[in-house]
Order: structure tokens, then C-alpha cells, then sequence
């Protein structure tokens, strides 16, 4: 019996526990695409039920491999990971790339979803570069149908010298017409995409050194190499020896020097521009209100002329009204003064005392800073109703594709103070944790970059909890919280540009595909904001409770008390009454629990606008949490890590200063 | 899944590619998007049972 009758007979299932290969010389169809485009589904309409499924060496990648009926049956037809574009970025990327360099593949089927055929054309072009007969597959054609979307795939088969089939691999539409175009093989399509000369000059120097052998075509090699490709790089040296890769790689440096931004991002540019002009007249999209309200939403968004003030009505109704006035105003009135200073707090002081514990144990558990008084009540009744509030403004901001076209906007203004608009990610995550957005600015390309984002986070960008506390605190008068987003903004500018300035290094570009904008919907939500939640809680928590805790031992040991003696002198400098020194206190260990501390003291009434406004000042601009100090001390080293911190300590403390000053002066 | 932030799609396998090296060593209960380095929790095991509810629900309907 031999192999593909075995696998008929044992099905897709056993097939791939018995870890069958395929014959080494069998020749190849494959099928190429994004993900979630229905390839797999294509895959399984071509081959039905003789299927092997692998995975691909050294890797955890699942590849499927299986038979057509209808076709030859020694050709294999491979199910390759989902990519984007031809320069791997995931394993999967890199496994669909290394399957495309086998000398056995006889056609390249690329499947797109015919609805976002714009955003997908791009990966056509890269792969009829690679010098592989490409056969583009519209597949989810009904679906564009029904959208109004008509492609006229005779024109666009012209058009690229490819042959072009309608497809919907749910119901089989045009299955029958692909596999005959496969049947023979599909016919090479000479088009190709010029990216300026710069580039195309480095490409001919390059492809001229490698050999004409390769399966990829050296002008797709030449390309990816540019692009800083390392395993087209581990390839290259493989193959022409480290000599001639060493001249390769000098003239990759030198086209790079030429130009004044990456080759990555010049090819991309015009990988969209000849899309474009590939499809001008070939699609026709319906002229619906709905696409053309989208249109002009994603330009108010992306001008910044229209574009700033919708940021400030953003933030206005978002996180002013939304956050500030109902979720740190009425919800933690409700929850703080209804629920647990009339219900829960006398009631669990009456059990606590009712055990008769040890007075030191009592005042663990419902001292003035027990862990249910104090740690629990900060938690539930202060900062839950405060993140829940804010969870549910971002994850809607998040659902609507609004974030992307933010990082457009913004990345003008963010090259000033050193940083482009991917620092928009870093930045908007640091309003939920500025722990985890220290974590994230590895995303950033330059040292110079991460470090400037790292001293931003640790400074001037407060916590979603400290953020909303804050916002509660002045919502009740207009010109303090004017004062308090001037100051900080102010600061956070400033502190960038003077970076900026200091630290040497070059600019990155900044350049990514807009997703569509959307309608968000209810149920995801309320998904995103609940996730968001429990991941929180689950941080802060324990932090909360370990924080009445060290409290506790700093008050029986007179550490606590000896403290707030030494912070005294500072409060009293920044015009504030002595018991606020307890709130920054609670901010060494957490800002959001100082801001709560604030927020505490802010309802006995001891503080004026003017002190309030300088405290929201000091305690936002104030030292990180412990969290963030140990990921900035593991991302950025320890020297680094202990000059931010005290330039951030004296930065709050000299601000706060000037702030009382300039406000008393004022008469403010 | 997908990136809130980019709109791609990726699976677990590559989660755990873009988290390599990371010193909260999953500790955060956050998911990476391999693209762009976007962020998002970890959606909770009570939002998995309900889809997978919701799910097992629409089959027993189908069939």
C-alpha cells in the first residue's frame, strides 16, 4: 500500500498524528493569504478529506498538505500560515516564506477577501515579484456583492498579467474554474513595482551578486534584503559565501544612507500607490451614506485642523463628564457614602470587635488604615467605579478605530519631543498602567525613543485610577483642572523637547495602514472593559492590602510616623495642610492609591481649590509606583533608573512649588 | 484574536513569540500583538465559558 492510499484510508485526523511527509519531490500548489480570508476553507473544498497536517520543522506551526481529485495526483496542495506581506514579522510570516522558496512550488494561489481587496492587493504584487506563476483568488466574492462592492477581475486580471477567479469557498462558487486554471501551469506575469531610484539602483547592484538559481526571483531578495530581512540575510551567506554577502550587505548600508527614511517604508508607499492605480476603474465601491460618512469621520480624524479639537470634545465628554463627573462624582458617591462608610465599614468594625482580637490585629483589619477600612475601600469604592468608567470610554475609543488615526495625528507633533506617532501605543496604554506601558516602549525602534517615552511615563502620564481621582477631585471647579491639564501637559512637553534636544540620536519614521473605522459594538465592549477590569483588580489588590500592610508595620515600628515628620516640611512649602503628607506617603506605593488618599481628604473639607490644584499637580508628576520603578530598573538599567526617579522626585516637587507660588500670586 | 489597536489577527502561538524575554514572564495576563506591540488583557476564563456556551448552544440548534 503505498502513502497517499494510506492517508486516504486513515483520514485527515490520523494523518496527522502519524507524522506522514510528503514526497520530497512532489510538486507544489500553494495557497497564500492573510489571515481570515478563507483560505483553510478553499484548502478543504480542494482537497476534501485527504489531508495531512504537520508541523512545520523545528517550529510549532501547523501546515496542511493534502490532494485534489481533480488535479494530478502526485501535485500537493499546501495550506500556508497566515502573512501579511512577504517581510516576516511572526513565525507564521516566516514559515509561509520559507515554504514559498521550495523549488517544487508549481503555482502561487493567493486568496484575498474581495471586500478589502485595497489592503490586500499589495501581497499579490509582492509575490508576482517573486517570479512564482500567482493565480489571485477573490474569494467572499458574495459577501462584497452584497455590499455593493463589483470588481471587474477580467480588467484586473489584465491588468496584472494574472489570472483572476471570483471565488466562495463556503459554497464552492468558482472552486471548479480554479482548479482547471491549475491544471496547467498559470502563466508568469512580468509586472513589477518600482520604488524609486534610489532603490531600484540598489536592487540591480544587489541582484546582480546572487545567484540566478534561486527558486525566489533575486529582484524579490534583493528587496527583502534592503528591508533588513535577517533570514533572507542567513540565506544570502548560506549561499554566496561570507565574501560576496559582505559586499551585498555594504551596498544594502549604502542605498540606505541615500535615502532619508527606510527602505521598508518606501517600498510599502509604493506597494499602495501601484495598488491603487491597479485598481482605479476596476472596483467600483457602492456610494452609500455609510461609506460616505466614514470617509469624512476618518478625515475630521486624521486633519489637524478638524482633528485636535475632536480630541478635545474626546476627552471632554469621555474623560471629563464620562470618567470625572459619573464615575469618580456620582458612582464613588454612592459606593464610598451609601455602601460602605453607612453599611459595610460599620458592619465589619462590629464583627472585627465582636472576636475581641489583639489591638495591633484590630488595627490590620479596621485601624484608620486597615486593609478593609482603608486597602479594600480604596479598591472597591474609590478606584473601581473610577476604572470601570474609564475601561468603558477606551475600549469604545479602542472598538472604533479611532486609536490609529490618533497616532497619525499626533505624529507631527510627537517627532518635537523626540518620538513619532508609534509612541501613541505606549502612551495610551500608560493610562491604564504606566507599569505595563514601560514594558511595552520596546515596541519603540531607538534607545532614544524608548528612553524619552520610559522618563514621559514615569513623569507626567498618570494611571487610569490617578488619572479619573483627579479628574473627580477638580471636576467641581473648571479653572483648577484647566490649570492642572496646562501644568502637566506643559511639563510633559517640555521634559520631551528638552530630551529631545539632549539625548542624540535619529528620528524614526512613523507610518502604518489604517483599519477601517467602525461602529463599536455593545458587546465587545463590554467584553474589552470587563477583561480590562479583572486584569486590574487582580493588580492592584494585593498591591492595596500589601500597602496597609507595610503601613501597619511602619505605625507599630514609628517608621510611619517618623516619615510623615520628614515630609512635613515639604508639604508645608507647597502651601499644603500636613495631612496630605499621608496621601504621598500612600503615592510611593502606589499613585493611583496617594491620589485615593487625596480623594479621602478632599471630602473632610480641609483643602482649598488652590491646595487641591497644586496636589493633583505634585502627586501626578510624582515618583512611580514600586511596579513601574522595578520594570524601568529591568528595561532601562539601574543608573538610568535612579536618575529618572530623582529627576522626576525633584521635577514634582519644584513644579508643585512654582505652581503654589504663581497660584498664590494669582490669588488663586 | 485580534488587535484592538491594529486590527490584525493572530493566535496564541505567536502571543507567546511576541512576549519573548519579557521580564513579567506572562505575570501580566496581557496579550501582545506580534504587528504592532499592542496590549489587551487576557480575556477571562468567564467570558471563554460564556462563548464556548454560546457555541456549543448554536450547534445543538444548527444540527
Amino acid at each position: 500500500m503505498n502513502k497517499d492510499t494510506f492517508l486516504k484510508l486513515i483520514g485527515a485526523a490520523n494523518a496527522s498524528e502519524s507524522g506522514i511527509e510528503p514526497k520530497a519531490d512532489a510538486p507544489l500548489i500553494l495557497l497564500v493569504g492573510n489571515p481570515n480570508v478563507g483560505k483553510s476553507a478553499l484548502f478543504n473544498k480542494l482537497t476534501g478529506q485527504y489531508v495531512t497536517v504537520s508541523n512545520y520543522p523545528g517550529t510549532t506551526v501547523e501546515v496542511s498538505h493534502g490532494h485534489c481529485q481533480e488535479l494530478d495526483r502526485d501535485i500537493e496542495i499546501v495550506d500556508t500560515p497566515g502573512m501579511y506581506s512577504l517581510l516576516p514579522i511572526t513565525d507564521e510570516e516566516r514559515v509561509a516564506s520559507d515554504i514559498l522558496y521550495s523549488p517544487q512550488v508549481r503555482a502561487v494561489v493567493h486568496v484575498v477577501d474581495a471586500k478589502n481587496i485595497d489592503r490586500m492587493l499589495g501581497l499579490t504584487l509582492q509575490l508576482i515579484e517573486t517570479g512564482r506563476p500567482v493565480v489571485l483568488a477573490l474569494n467572499m466574492i458574495d459577501e462584497a456583492r452584497t455590499l455593493g462592492i463589483a470588481i471587474d477581475h477580467a480588467t484586473l486580471s489584465g491588468r496584472l498579467g494574472i489570472p483572476v477567479i471570483p471565488t466562495v469557498s463556503i459554497t464552492g462558487e468558482g472552486i471548479s474554474k480554479l482548479i482547471a486554471q491549475l491544471k496547467t501551469p498559470p502563466p508568469l506575469s512580468m509586472i513589477r513595482t518600482e520604488c524609486g531610484s534610489i532603490i531600484e539602483q540598489g536592487i540591480i547592484a544587489i541582484a546582480s551578486l546572487m545567484s540566478p538559481a534561486s527558486p525566489i526571483s533575486p529582484r524579490t531578495r534583493a528587496t527583502l534584503l534592503l528591508q533588513s530581512d535577517l533570514r533572507e540575510q542567513e540565506r544570502l551567506v548560506k549561499e554566496v559565501g561570507e565574501q560576496t554577502a559582505s559586499t551585498i550587505l555594504d551596498i544594502v548600508a549604502s542605498t540606505k544612507a541615500k535615502l532619508n527614511h527606510s527602505p521598508h517604508y518606501y517600498v510599502t508607499l509604493s506597494l499602495r500607490t501601484h495598488t491603487g492605480q491597479i485598481l482605479e476603474g476596476c472596483v467600483s465601491l457602492p456610494n452609500r451614506a455609510p461609506a460616505r460618512v466614514r470617509n469624512f469621520l476618518n478625515r475630521i480624524c486624521t486633519q489637524p485642523l478638524t482633528g485636535y479639537p475632536l480630541v478635545f470634545i474626546v476627552l471632554y465628554f469621555g474623560l471629563y463628564k464620562f470618567v470625572g463627573q459619573f464615575g469618580a462624582g456620582t458612582c464613588v458617591n454612592f459606593l464610598e457614602d451609601s455602601v460602605f462608610r453607612t453599611h459595610f465599614i460599620p458592619w465589619v468594625i462590629r464583627l472585627v470587635d465582636a472576636t475581641h482580637l489583639w489591638a495591633p490585629i484590630r488595627d490590620l483589619m479596621v485601624g484608620e488604615y486597615g486593609i478593609l477600612t482603608l486597602g479594600v475601600r480604596y479598591a472597591i469604592a474609590i478606584i473601581f467605579p473610577i476604572v470601570g468608567a474609564f475601561f468603558l470610554f477606551f475600549a469604545t475609543l479602542e472598538d472604533s478605530g479611532y486609536l490609529p488615526r490618533l497616532a497619525l495625528l499626533v505624529d507631527r507633533g510627537f517627532k518635537r519631543i523626540g518620538l513619532n506617532g508609534r509612541a501613541v501605543i505606549p502612551m495610551v496604554l500608560g493610562f491604564g498602567c504606566d507599569t505595563m506601558a514601560t514594558l511595552v516602549t520596546r515596541t519603540l525602534e531607538t534607545t532614544r525613543e524608548r528612553l524619552i517615552c520610559t522618563i514621559l511615563l514615569a513623569l507626567a502620564i498618570p494611571c487610569s485610577a490617578q488619572l479619573g481621582v483627579i479628574i473627580g477631585l477638580l471636576s467641581g471647579q473648571g479653572a483648577a483642572l484647566a490649570i492642572w491639564a496646562f501644568v502637566v501637559t506643559g511639563v510633559m512637553l517640555l521634559t520631551g523637547w528638552l530630551a529631545a534636544k539632549l539625548l542624540p540620536g535619529e528620528q524614526p519614521m512613523f507610518y502604518m495602514e489604517l483599519p477601517p473605522l467602525r461602529l463599536p459594538t455593545i458587546g465587545n465592549v463590554l467584553i474589552k472593559t470587563y477583561s480590562r477590569m479583572v486584569w486590574y483588580f487582580r493588580e492592584i489588590l494585593p498591591m492595596f492590602i500589601i500597602a496597609s500592610v507595610l503601613i501597619w508595620i511602619g505605625q507599630i515600628t514609628g517608621l510611619f510616623q517618623l516619615l510623615i515628620k520628614n515630609l512635613i516640611p515639604v508639604i508645608r512649602a507647597l502651601g499644603l495642610p500636613d495631612e496630605s503628607a499621608v496621601a504621598f506617603l500612600f503615592g510611593f506605593f502606589r499613585r493611583d492609591y496617594g491620589a485615593a488618599g487625596l480623594y479621602d481628604l478632599q471630602k473632610t473639607g480641609v483643602m482649598t481649590a488652590h491646595q487641591l490644584t497644586v496636589a493633583a499637580i505634585t502627586l501626578t508628576l510624582f515618583l512611580p509606583c514600586i511596579a513601574q520603578f522595578l520594570v524601568m530598573q529591568k528595561e532601562r538599567g539601574t543608573k538610568v533608573t535612579l536618575w529618572i526617579s530623582f529627576g522626576v522626585l525633584v521635577t514634582a516637587f519644584s513644579v508643585g512649588y512654582l505652581s503654589h507660588i504663581v497660584l498664590t500670586w494669582m490669588h488663586f | 484574536m485580534k488587535c484592538s489597536f491594529c486590527q490584525r489577527e493572530f493566535n496564541d502561538e505567536q502571543v507567546k513569540d511576541a512576549c519573548q524575554g519579557c521580564p513579567s514572564g506572562g505575570g501580566c495576563h496581557m496579550v501582545k500583538c506580534p504587528y504592532c506591540g499592542y496590549e489587551s488583557p487576557r480575556e477571562p476564563g468567564l467570558i471563554k465559558k460564556i462563548r464556548s456556551f454560546l457555541k456549543a448552544n448554536d450547534r445543538e440548534k444548527k444540527s
